[in-house]
Protein backbone atom coordinates (compact mmCIF):
# COMPACT_ATOMS: atom_id res chain seq x y z
CA UNK A 1 0.00 0.00 0.00
CA UNK A 2 1.68 3.15 -1.22
CA UNK A 3 1.22 6.57 0.34
CA UNK A 4 1.17 9.80 -1.65
CA UNK A 5 1.07 13.27 -0.14
CA UNK A 6 -0.27 16.26 -2.02
CA UNK A 7 0.38 19.72 -0.67
CA UNK A 8 -2.60 21.82 -1.69
CA UNK A 9 -2.12 24.55 0.91
CA UNK A 10 -2.92 27.98 -0.48
CA UNK A 11 -4.51 26.63 -3.64
CA UNK A 12 -7.72 28.26 -4.79
CA UNK A 13 -10.89 26.41 -5.64
CA UNK A 14 -11.11 24.09 -7.53
CA UNK A 15 -7.48 23.11 -7.63
CA UNK A 16 -7.45 20.77 -4.60
CA UNK A 17 -10.32 18.71 -5.96
CA UNK A 18 -8.80 18.58 -9.43
CA UNK A 19 -5.48 17.42 -7.98
CA UNK A 20 -7.21 14.78 -5.88
CA UNK A 21 -9.13 13.48 -8.88
CA UNK A 22 -6.01 13.37 -11.02
CA UNK A 23 -3.94 11.54 -8.40
CA UNK A 24 -6.64 9.01 -7.58
CA UNK A 25 -6.85 8.08 -11.22
CA UNK A 26 -3.14 7.30 -11.33
CA UNK A 27 -2.74 5.25 -8.16
CA UNK A 28 -3.46 1.58 -7.48
CA UNK A 29 -6.24 0.08 -5.45
CA UNK A 30 -5.18 0.06 -1.82
CA UNK A 31 -3.00 3.15 -2.16
CA UNK A 32 -3.67 6.16 0.00
CA UNK A 33 -3.54 9.83 -0.92
CA UNK A 34 -3.01 12.36 1.84
CA UNK A 35 -4.01 15.86 0.88
CA UNK A 36 -3.09 18.93 2.93
CA UNK A 37 -5.61 21.71 2.50
CA UNK A 38 -6.59 24.99 4.10
CA UNK A 39 -9.60 25.81 1.94
CA UNK A 40 -13.04 25.36 3.48
CA UNK A 41 -14.57 24.54 0.09
CA UNK A 42 -12.09 21.74 -0.49
CA UNK A 43 -12.81 20.45 3.01
CA UNK A 44 -16.31 19.74 1.79
CA UNK A 45 -16.03 18.93 -1.90
CA UNK A 46 -12.99 16.65 -1.83
CA UNK A 47 -14.39 14.14 0.72
CA UNK A 48 -17.80 14.39 -0.93
CA UNK A 49 -16.37 13.45 -4.30
CA UNK A 50 -14.15 10.71 -2.88
CA UNK A 51 -17.00 9.12 -0.95
CA UNK A 52 -19.19 9.22 -4.03
CA UNK A 53 -16.48 7.25 -5.82
CA UNK A 54 -16.69 4.71 -3.02
CA UNK A 55 -13.29 5.48 -1.50
CA UNK A 56 -12.52 5.45 2.21
CA UNK A 57 -12.12 8.97 3.48
CA UNK A 58 -10.94 10.36 6.80
CA UNK A 59 -10.42 13.99 7.63
CA UNK A 60 -8.17 15.22 10.37
CA UNK A 61 -7.78 18.76 11.53
CA UNK A 62 -4.08 19.45 11.87
CA UNK A 63 -4.36 22.98 13.23
CA UNK A 64 -6.69 25.96 12.92
CA UNK A 65 -7.93 26.02 9.36
CA UNK A 66 -5.62 23.26 8.12
CA UNK A 67 -6.73 19.71 7.41
CA UNK A 68 -5.36 16.44 6.11
CA UNK A 69 -7.72 14.43 3.97
CA UNK A 70 -6.89 10.74 3.73
CA UNK A 71 -8.31 8.99 0.69
CA UNK A 72 -7.93 5.26 0.26
CA UNK A 73 -8.62 3.97 -3.23
CA UNK A 74 -10.83 0.98 -2.72
CA UNK A 75 -11.82 0.07 -6.25
CA UNK B 1 -23.64 17.93 34.93
CA UNK B 2 -23.36 14.24 34.23
CA UNK B 3 -20.70 12.89 31.93
CA UNK B 4 -23.42 11.92 29.46
CA UNK B 5 -24.89 15.44 29.42
CA UNK B 6 -21.44 16.95 29.02
CA UNK B 7 -20.77 14.71 26.05
CA UNK B 8 -24.12 15.65 24.49
CA UNK B 9 -23.31 19.33 24.93
CA UNK B 10 -19.92 18.90 23.32
CA UNK B 11 -21.56 17.10 20.41
CA UNK B 12 -24.15 19.85 19.98
CA UNK B 13 -21.48 22.54 20.13
CA UNK B 14 -19.56 20.71 17.46
CA UNK B 15 -22.59 20.37 15.21
CA UNK B 16 -23.54 24.01 15.51
CA UNK B 17 -20.18 25.68 15.59
CA UNK B 18 -17.68 23.42 13.97
CA UNK B 19 -19.35 21.25 11.36
CA UNK B 20 -20.41 22.57 8.01
CA UNK B 21 -24.11 22.76 7.26
CA UNK B 22 -25.55 20.88 4.26
CA UNK B 23 -25.76 22.85 1.03
CA UNK B 24 -29.54 22.53 0.85
CA UNK B 25 -29.90 24.14 4.26
CA UNK B 26 -27.85 27.06 2.97
CA UNK B 27 -30.06 27.19 -0.09
CA UNK B 28 -33.28 27.48 1.89
CA UNK B 29 -31.80 30.05 4.29
CA UNK B 30 -30.44 32.19 1.44
CA UNK B 31 -33.82 32.10 -0.27
CA UNK B 32 -35.48 33.29 2.93
CA UNK B 33 -32.81 35.93 3.54
CA UNK B 34 -33.28 37.37 0.04
CA UNK B 35 -37.00 37.71 0.72
CA UNK B 36 -36.23 39.48 4.01
CA UNK B 37 -33.83 41.81 2.19
CA UNK B 38 -36.46 42.57 -0.45
CA UNK B 39 -38.87 43.51 2.33
CA UNK B 40 -36.46 45.70 4.30
CA UNK B 41 -34.53 47.29 1.47
CA UNK B 42 -37.38 47.63 -1.03
CA UNK B 43 -35.32 45.71 -3.56
CA UNK B 44 -33.69 42.27 -3.56
CA UNK B 45 -30.16 41.31 -2.56
CA UNK B 46 -27.40 42.74 -4.71
CA UNK B 47 -23.67 42.98 -4.13
CA UNK B 48 -21.91 44.73 -6.98
CA UNK B 49 -23.67 48.09 -7.34
CA UNK B 50 -22.17 48.84 -3.92
CA UNK B 51 -18.70 48.43 -5.43
CA UNK B 52 -19.38 51.37 -7.75
CA UNK B 53 -20.08 53.50 -4.68
CA UNK B 54 -17.01 52.23 -2.85
CA UNK B 55 -14.90 53.16 -5.86
CA UNK B 56 -16.57 56.56 -6.08
CA UNK B 57 -16.05 57.37 -2.39
CA UNK B 58 -12.42 56.22 -2.51
CA UNK B 59 -11.91 58.40 -5.61
CA UNK B 60 -13.44 61.29 -3.69
CA UNK B 61 -10.97 60.76 -0.86
CA UNK B 62 -8.20 61.36 -3.37
CA UNK B 63 -9.82 64.58 -4.57
CA UNK B 64 -11.72 63.10 -7.51
CA UNK B 65 -15.21 64.00 -8.70
CA UNK B 66 -17.24 60.83 -9.23
CA UNK B 67 -20.44 62.86 -9.51
CA UNK B 68 -19.36 63.57 -13.11
CA UNK B 69 -19.60 59.88 -14.05
CA UNK B 70 -22.52 59.12 -16.34
CA UNK B 71 -23.64 56.37 -13.96
CA UNK B 72 -24.59 59.12 -11.51
CA UNK B 73 -25.48 62.00 -13.81
CA UNK B 74 -27.92 59.78 -15.70
CA UNK B 75 -29.49 58.12 -12.65
CA UNK B 76 -30.87 60.48 -10.02
CA UNK B 77 -31.44 57.86 -7.28
CA UNK B 78 -27.82 56.73 -7.64
CA UNK B 79 -26.63 60.33 -7.37
CA UNK B 80 -28.67 60.75 -4.21
CA UNK B 81 -27.10 57.64 -2.68
CA UNK B 82 -23.66 58.91 -3.63
CA UNK B 83 -24.28 62.16 -1.79
CA UNK B 84 -25.56 60.25 1.24
CA UNK B 85 -22.25 58.65 2.02
CA UNK B 86 -21.14 55.21 3.24
CA UNK B 87 -22.82 55.16 6.64
CA UNK B 88 -26.24 55.78 5.12
CA UNK B 89 -25.80 53.15 2.43
CA UNK B 90 -27.62 49.89 3.08
CA UNK B 91 -25.72 48.13 0.32
CA UNK B 92 -22.38 48.96 1.93
CA UNK B 93 -23.57 47.93 5.36
CA UNK B 94 -24.87 44.60 4.13
CA UNK B 95 -21.64 43.86 2.22
CA UNK B 96 -19.40 44.69 5.17
CA UNK B 97 -21.73 42.71 7.43
CA UNK B 98 -21.24 39.73 5.15
CA UNK B 99 -17.47 39.90 5.51
CA UNK B 100 -17.70 40.19 9.29
CA UNK B 101 -20.29 37.42 9.50
CA UNK B 102 -18.08 35.06 7.53
CA UNK B 103 -15.17 35.90 9.83
CA UNK B 104 -17.35 35.33 12.89
CA UNK B 105 -18.46 31.91 11.65
CA UNK B 106 -14.91 30.85 10.79
CA UNK B 107 -13.52 32.03 14.12
CA UNK B 108 -16.33 30.37 16.08
CA UNK B 109 -15.28 27.08 14.52
CA UNK B 110 -11.63 27.89 15.27
CA UNK B 111 -10.89 27.52 11.58
CA UNK B 112 -9.59 30.98 10.80
CA UNK B 113 -6.27 31.12 9.00
CA UNK B 114 -4.75 33.72 6.74
CA UNK B 115 -4.17 32.11 3.36
CA UNK B 116 -1.40 33.87 1.47
CA UNK B 117 -1.15 33.96 -2.30
CA UNK B 118 1.03 31.13 -3.47
CA UNK B 119 2.31 32.21 -6.88
CA UNK B 120 2.44 35.14 -9.27
CA UNK B 121 -0.01 33.30 -11.54
CA UNK B 122 -2.54 33.27 -8.71
CA UNK B 123 -1.96 36.98 -8.20
CA UNK B 124 -2.56 37.73 -11.88
CA UNK B 125 -5.66 35.52 -11.86
CA UNK B 126 -7.06 37.42 -8.86
CA UNK B 127 -6.37 40.81 -10.45
CA UNK B 128 -7.71 39.94 -13.89
CA UNK B 129 -10.65 37.98 -12.52
CA UNK B 130 -11.70 40.83 -10.26
CA UNK B 131 -11.54 43.33 -13.10
CA UNK B 132 -13.68 41.10 -15.31
CA UNK B 133 -16.27 40.59 -12.60
CA UNK B 134 -16.44 44.33 -11.96
CA UNK B 135 -16.96 45.31 -15.58
CA UNK B 136 -19.14 42.31 -16.44
CA UNK B 137 -21.54 43.01 -13.60
CA UNK B 138 -22.02 46.58 -14.83
CA UNK B 139 -22.98 45.36 -18.30
CA UNK B 140 -25.35 42.73 -17.04
CA UNK B 141 -26.96 44.92 -14.36
CA UNK B 142 -25.70 42.66 -11.61
CA UNK B 143 -23.68 39.64 -10.60
CA UNK B 144 -24.39 36.09 -9.48
CA UNK B 145 -26.51 37.61 -6.73
CA UNK B 146 -28.19 40.67 -8.23
CA UNK B 147 -28.71 39.48 -11.80
CA UNK B 148 -28.77 35.72 -11.38
CA UNK B 149 -30.23 34.93 -7.94
CA UNK B 150 -32.38 38.05 -7.54
CA UNK B 151 -33.12 38.50 -11.23
CA UNK B 152 -34.42 34.98 -11.74
CA UNK B 153 -36.35 35.10 -8.47
CA UNK B 154 -37.94 38.36 -9.63
CA UNK B 155 -39.20 36.53 -12.72
CA UNK B 156 -37.13 38.75 -14.98
CA UNK B 157 -35.91 37.44 -18.30
CA UNK B 158 -32.51 39.10 -17.83
CA UNK B 159 -31.88 36.78 -14.89
CA UNK B 160 -32.41 33.65 -16.96
CA UNK B 161 -30.31 35.00 -19.81
CA UNK B 162 -27.60 35.87 -17.31
CA UNK B 163 -27.78 32.35 -15.93
CA UNK B 164 -27.22 30.73 -19.31
CA UNK B 165 -24.25 32.93 -20.13
CA UNK B 166 -22.58 32.89 -16.72
CA UNK B 167 -22.61 29.12 -17.10
CA UNK B 168 -20.80 29.48 -20.42
CA UNK B 169 -18.37 31.90 -18.81
CA UNK B 170 -17.72 29.46 -15.96
CA UNK B 171 -16.98 26.76 -18.53
CA UNK B 172 -14.46 28.96 -20.33
CA UNK B 173 -12.94 30.01 -17.02
CA UNK B 174 -12.53 26.38 -15.99
CA UNK B 175 -10.61 25.66 -19.19
CA UNK B 176 -8.26 28.52 -18.33
CA UNK B 177 -7.81 27.30 -14.76
CA UNK B 178 -6.92 23.77 -15.83
CA UNK B 179 -4.57 25.02 -18.51
CA UNK B 180 -2.74 27.76 -16.63
CA UNK B 181 -3.29 27.44 -12.93
CA UNK B 182 -2.88 23.77 -12.12
CA UNK C 1 -16.76 2.14 13.09
CA UNK C 2 -14.60 -0.63 11.72
CA UNK C 3 -10.96 0.09 11.28
CA UNK C 4 -9.92 0.78 7.72
CA UNK C 5 -6.32 1.10 6.59
CA UNK C 6 -6.85 4.84 6.63
CA UNK C 7 -8.07 5.07 10.21
CA UNK C 8 -5.25 2.85 11.39
CA UNK C 9 -2.85 5.09 9.51
CA UNK C 10 -4.13 8.10 11.41
CA UNK C 11 -3.97 6.26 14.69
CA UNK C 12 -0.38 5.24 14.14
CA UNK C 13 0.73 8.72 13.05
CA UNK C 14 2.86 10.49 15.66
CA UNK C 15 0.67 13.09 17.28
CA UNK C 16 2.05 16.39 16.07
CA UNK C 17 2.65 18.72 18.93
CA UNK C 18 0.93 21.71 17.28
CA UNK C 19 -1.37 22.76 20.04
CA UNK C 20 -4.78 23.54 18.66
CA UNK C 21 -5.92 26.78 20.16
CA UNK C 22 -9.55 27.67 20.30
CA UNK C 23 -10.16 30.97 18.55
CA UNK C 24 -12.58 32.10 21.19
CA UNK C 25 -10.70 35.40 21.43
CA UNK C 26 -11.33 36.26 17.78
CA UNK C 27 -14.92 35.13 18.13
CA UNK C 28 -15.62 37.35 21.09
CA UNK C 29 -13.89 40.29 19.42
CA UNK C 30 -16.03 39.76 16.33
CA UNK C 31 -19.21 39.57 18.41
CA UNK C 32 -18.32 42.80 20.17
CA UNK C 33 -17.84 44.50 16.80
CA UNK C 34 -21.15 43.08 15.53
CA UNK C 35 -23.10 44.37 18.53
CA UNK C 36 -21.27 47.71 18.73
CA UNK C 37 -21.79 48.52 15.05
CA UNK C 38 -25.40 47.38 15.32
CA UNK C 39 -26.01 49.73 18.23
CA UNK C 40 -24.16 52.59 16.55
CA UNK C 41 -26.21 52.28 13.38
CA UNK C 42 -29.45 52.02 15.34
CA UNK C 43 -28.85 55.56 16.51
CA UNK C 44 -29.00 56.88 12.97
CA UNK C 45 -31.76 54.65 11.67
CA UNK C 46 -33.05 51.34 13.02
CA UNK C 47 -33.34 50.06 9.46
CA UNK C 48 -29.58 50.31 8.98
CA UNK C 49 -29.05 48.25 12.10
CA UNK C 50 -31.42 45.58 10.79
CA UNK C 51 -29.59 45.55 7.46
CA UNK C 52 -26.29 45.11 9.33
CA UNK C 53 -27.60 42.04 11.13
CA UNK C 54 -28.98 40.64 7.87
CA UNK C 55 -25.51 41.06 6.38
CA UNK C 56 -23.92 39.26 9.33
CA UNK C 57 -26.41 36.43 8.89
CA UNK C 58 -25.63 36.19 5.18
CA UNK C 59 -21.95 35.84 5.99
CA UNK C 60 -22.58 33.18 8.61
CA UNK C 61 -24.92 31.17 6.37
CA UNK C 62 -22.63 31.34 3.34
CA UNK C 63 -19.58 30.34 5.34
CA UNK C 64 -21.16 27.59 7.39
CA UNK C 65 -22.81 25.93 4.43
CA UNK C 66 -19.71 26.52 2.24
CA UNK C 67 -22.16 27.92 -0.29
CA UNK C 68 -20.52 28.81 -3.58
CA UNK C 69 -22.36 30.04 -6.67
CA UNK C 70 -19.13 29.73 -8.61
CA UNK C 71 -18.94 26.04 -7.84
CA UNK C 72 -22.65 25.58 -8.62
CA UNK C 73 -21.97 26.73 -12.17
CA UNK C 74 -18.48 25.32 -12.60
CA UNK C 75 -18.61 21.89 -10.99
CA UNK C 76 -21.20 20.20 -13.23
CA UNK C 77 -18.69 20.34 -16.07
CA UNK C 78 -15.44 20.32 -14.12
CA UNK C 79 -16.06 17.63 -11.54
CA UNK C 80 -19.46 16.19 -12.38
CA UNK C 81 -20.99 17.33 -9.13
CA UNK C 82 -24.34 19.12 -8.95
CA UNK C 83 -25.00 19.23 -5.20
CA UNK C 84 -24.38 22.98 -5.06
CA UNK C 85 -26.27 23.54 -8.29
CA UNK C 86 -29.29 21.85 -6.78
CA UNK C 87 -28.95 23.93 -3.60
CA UNK C 88 -29.03 27.13 -5.69
CA UNK C 89 -32.18 25.88 -7.41
CA UNK C 90 -33.75 25.44 -3.98
CA UNK C 91 -32.73 28.99 -3.07
CA UNK C 92 -34.26 30.29 -6.30
CA UNK C 93 -37.50 28.42 -5.72
CA UNK C 94 -37.88 29.69 -2.16
CA UNK C 95 -37.11 33.28 -3.20
CA UNK C 96 -39.42 33.08 -6.24
CA UNK C 97 -42.35 32.30 -3.98
CA UNK C 98 -41.61 35.13 -1.56
CA UNK C 99 -40.78 37.63 -4.30
CA UNK C 100 -43.93 36.83 -6.25
CA UNK C 101 -46.02 37.43 -3.15
CA UNK C 102 -44.34 40.80 -2.60
CA UNK C 103 -44.57 41.83 -6.25
CA UNK C 104 -48.15 40.71 -6.57
CA UNK C 105 -49.35 42.64 -3.52
CA UNK C 106 -47.58 45.79 -4.73
CA UNK C 107 -49.09 45.52 -8.21
CA UNK C 108 -52.54 44.80 -6.80
CA UNK C 109 -52.32 48.06 -4.84
CA UNK C 110 -51.61 49.86 -8.11
CA UNK C 111 -47.87 50.05 -7.60
CA UNK C 112 -45.05 49.43 -10.07
CA UNK C 113 -43.21 46.20 -10.78
CA UNK C 114 -40.69 45.75 -8.00
CA UNK C 115 -37.69 43.44 -7.84
CA UNK C 116 -34.67 43.16 -10.08
CA UNK C 117 -36.09 43.51 -13.58
CA UNK C 118 -33.40 44.94 -15.84
CA UNK C 119 -32.95 45.58 -19.56
CA UNK C 120 -32.08 42.37 -21.36
CA UNK C 121 -30.00 42.22 -24.51
CA UNK C 122 -26.65 41.28 -25.93
CA UNK C 123 -24.97 43.25 -23.14
CA UNK C 124 -26.46 40.76 -20.64
CA UNK C 125 -24.81 37.89 -22.44
CA UNK C 126 -21.48 39.65 -22.81
CA UNK C 127 -21.48 40.81 -19.20
CA UNK C 128 -22.42 37.38 -17.89
CA UNK C 129 -19.74 35.57 -19.87
CA UNK C 130 -17.07 38.00 -18.73
CA UNK C 131 -18.31 37.72 -15.15
CA UNK C 132 -18.35 33.94 -15.35
CA UNK C 133 -14.78 33.71 -16.56
CA UNK C 134 -13.66 36.23 -13.95
CA UNK C 135 -15.28 34.47 -11.03
CA UNK C 136 -13.78 31.11 -11.85
CA UNK C 137 -10.24 32.35 -12.38
CA UNK C 138 -10.28 34.55 -9.29
CA UNK C 139 -11.71 31.78 -7.13
CA UNK C 140 -14.90 33.49 -6.06
CA UNK C 141 -17.97 35.30 -7.32
CA UNK C 142 -19.36 38.51 -5.79
CA UNK C 143 -20.75 36.98 -2.59
CA UNK C 144 -17.93 34.44 -2.57
CA UNK C 145 -15.30 37.16 -2.69
CA UNK C 146 -16.79 38.92 0.33
CA UNK C 147 -17.15 35.64 2.21
CA UNK C 148 -13.57 34.63 1.53
CA UNK C 149 -12.29 38.04 2.58
CA UNK C 150 -13.81 37.26 5.96
CA UNK C 151 -12.24 33.78 5.95
CA UNK C 152 -8.75 35.20 5.49
CA UNK C 153 -8.00 34.54 1.82
CA UNK C 154 -5.59 37.25 0.73
CA UNK C 155 -6.36 36.37 -2.89
CA UNK C 156 -9.83 37.82 -2.44
CA UNK C 157 -8.48 40.91 -0.69
CA UNK C 158 -6.58 41.44 -3.94
CA UNK C 159 -9.41 40.66 -6.35
CA UNK C 160 -11.78 43.05 -4.55
CA UNK C 161 -9.46 45.91 -5.54
CA UNK C 162 -9.80 45.24 -9.26
CA UNK C 163 -13.44 44.24 -8.76
CA UNK C 164 -14.07 47.80 -7.54
CA UNK C 165 -11.89 49.21 -10.32
CA UNK C 166 -13.79 47.27 -12.98
CA UNK C 167 -17.08 48.45 -11.51
CA UNK C 168 -15.86 52.05 -11.63
CA UNK C 169 -14.82 51.68 -15.28
CA UNK C 170 -18.23 50.25 -16.03
CA UNK C 171 -19.87 53.18 -14.26
CA UNK C 172 -17.81 55.69 -16.25
CA UNK C 173 -18.78 53.91 -19.48
CA UNK C 174 -22.40 53.69 -18.40
CA UNK C 175 -23.41 56.51 -20.73
CA UNK C 176 -21.90 54.83 -23.78
CA UNK C 177 -23.49 51.47 -23.04
CA UNK C 178 -26.82 53.14 -22.32
CA UNK C 179 -26.90 54.98 -25.65
CA UNK C 180 -25.73 52.01 -27.69
CA UNK C 181 -27.32 49.08 -25.89
CA UNK C 182 -29.40 49.70 -22.77
CA UNK C 183 -31.85 52.20 -24.25
CA UNK C 184 -32.89 49.78 -26.97
CA UNK C 185 -33.15 46.85 -24.57
CA UNK C 186 -36.50 45.91 -23.04
CA UNK C 187 -37.16 44.99 -19.44
CA UNK C 188 -39.05 41.76 -19.67
CA UNK C 189 -41.10 40.83 -16.63
CA UNK C 190 -42.30 37.31 -17.35
CA UNK C 191 -45.84 37.68 -15.96
CA UNK C 192 -46.41 40.45 -18.50
CA UNK C 193 -45.73 38.08 -21.38
CA UNK C 194 -46.74 34.72 -19.97
CA UNK C 195 -49.35 35.76 -17.45
CA UNK C 196 -49.11 35.36 -13.70
CA UNK C 197 -50.01 31.70 -13.42
CA UNK C 198 -47.93 30.77 -16.43
CA UNK C 199 -44.82 32.56 -15.21
CA UNK C 200 -45.05 31.64 -11.55
CA UNK C 201 -45.90 27.98 -11.91
CA UNK C 202 -43.90 27.76 -15.10
CA UNK C 203 -40.79 29.08 -13.40
CA UNK C 204 -41.19 26.73 -10.44
CA UNK C 205 -41.73 23.86 -12.86
CA UNK C 206 -38.58 24.74 -14.79
CA UNK C 207 -36.59 24.96 -11.55
CA UNK C 208 -37.96 21.57 -10.51
CA UNK C 209 -37.11 20.10 -13.88
CA UNK C 210 -33.58 21.46 -13.71
CA UNK C 211 -33.31 19.92 -10.25
CA UNK C 212 -34.30 16.51 -11.60
CA UNK C 213 -31.86 16.80 -14.49
CA UNK C 214 -29.08 17.86 -12.12
CA UNK C 215 -29.74 14.87 -9.87
CA UNK C 216 -29.79 12.46 -12.79
CA UNK C 217 -26.60 14.02 -14.16
CA UNK C 218 -24.68 13.53 -10.95
CA UNK C 219 -25.67 9.93 -10.40
CA UNK C 220 -25.77 8.58 -13.92
CA UNK C 221 -22.10 7.64 -13.90
CA UNK C 222 -22.31 5.85 -10.57
CA UNK C 223 -22.71 2.34 -11.94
Amino acid sequence: MAEFTIDALGEACPIPLLKAQKKCKEIQVGDVVIMNIDHSCALKNVPEWARKEGYNVEVEEVEEGVWDIYIEKTA
Amino acid sequence: MTARAAAELEHLKKLMLKDAWPYWVGGILLGLLNIIIFIYMASPWGVTTTFVFWGAWIYELFGGHPETWSFFTMQAPMMQTLKGGLLNHGGSIINIGLIVGAFLATAAASQFKIKKIKSSRQLVAALVGGLMMGYGSRLAFGCNVGAYFSGVSSMSLHGWVFGIFIFIGAYLGSKLVVKYLM
Amino acid sequence: MSETPVTSMIRKRPQTTIKKKSQIGYTIAALVVVVAVGMFLAQTKILLSIIWFIGITLGVVLQKSRFCFTASLRDPILTGSTTLTRATLIAFAVATVGFAALQFTTILKGGPITGNVSPVGVHTAIGAVIFGIGMVISGGCASGTLMRMGEGFTMQWVSIITFILGSVLGAIHFGWWTENFFNAAPKIYLPQTLGWAGSFFGQLAVLALLYVIATWYEYRKAN
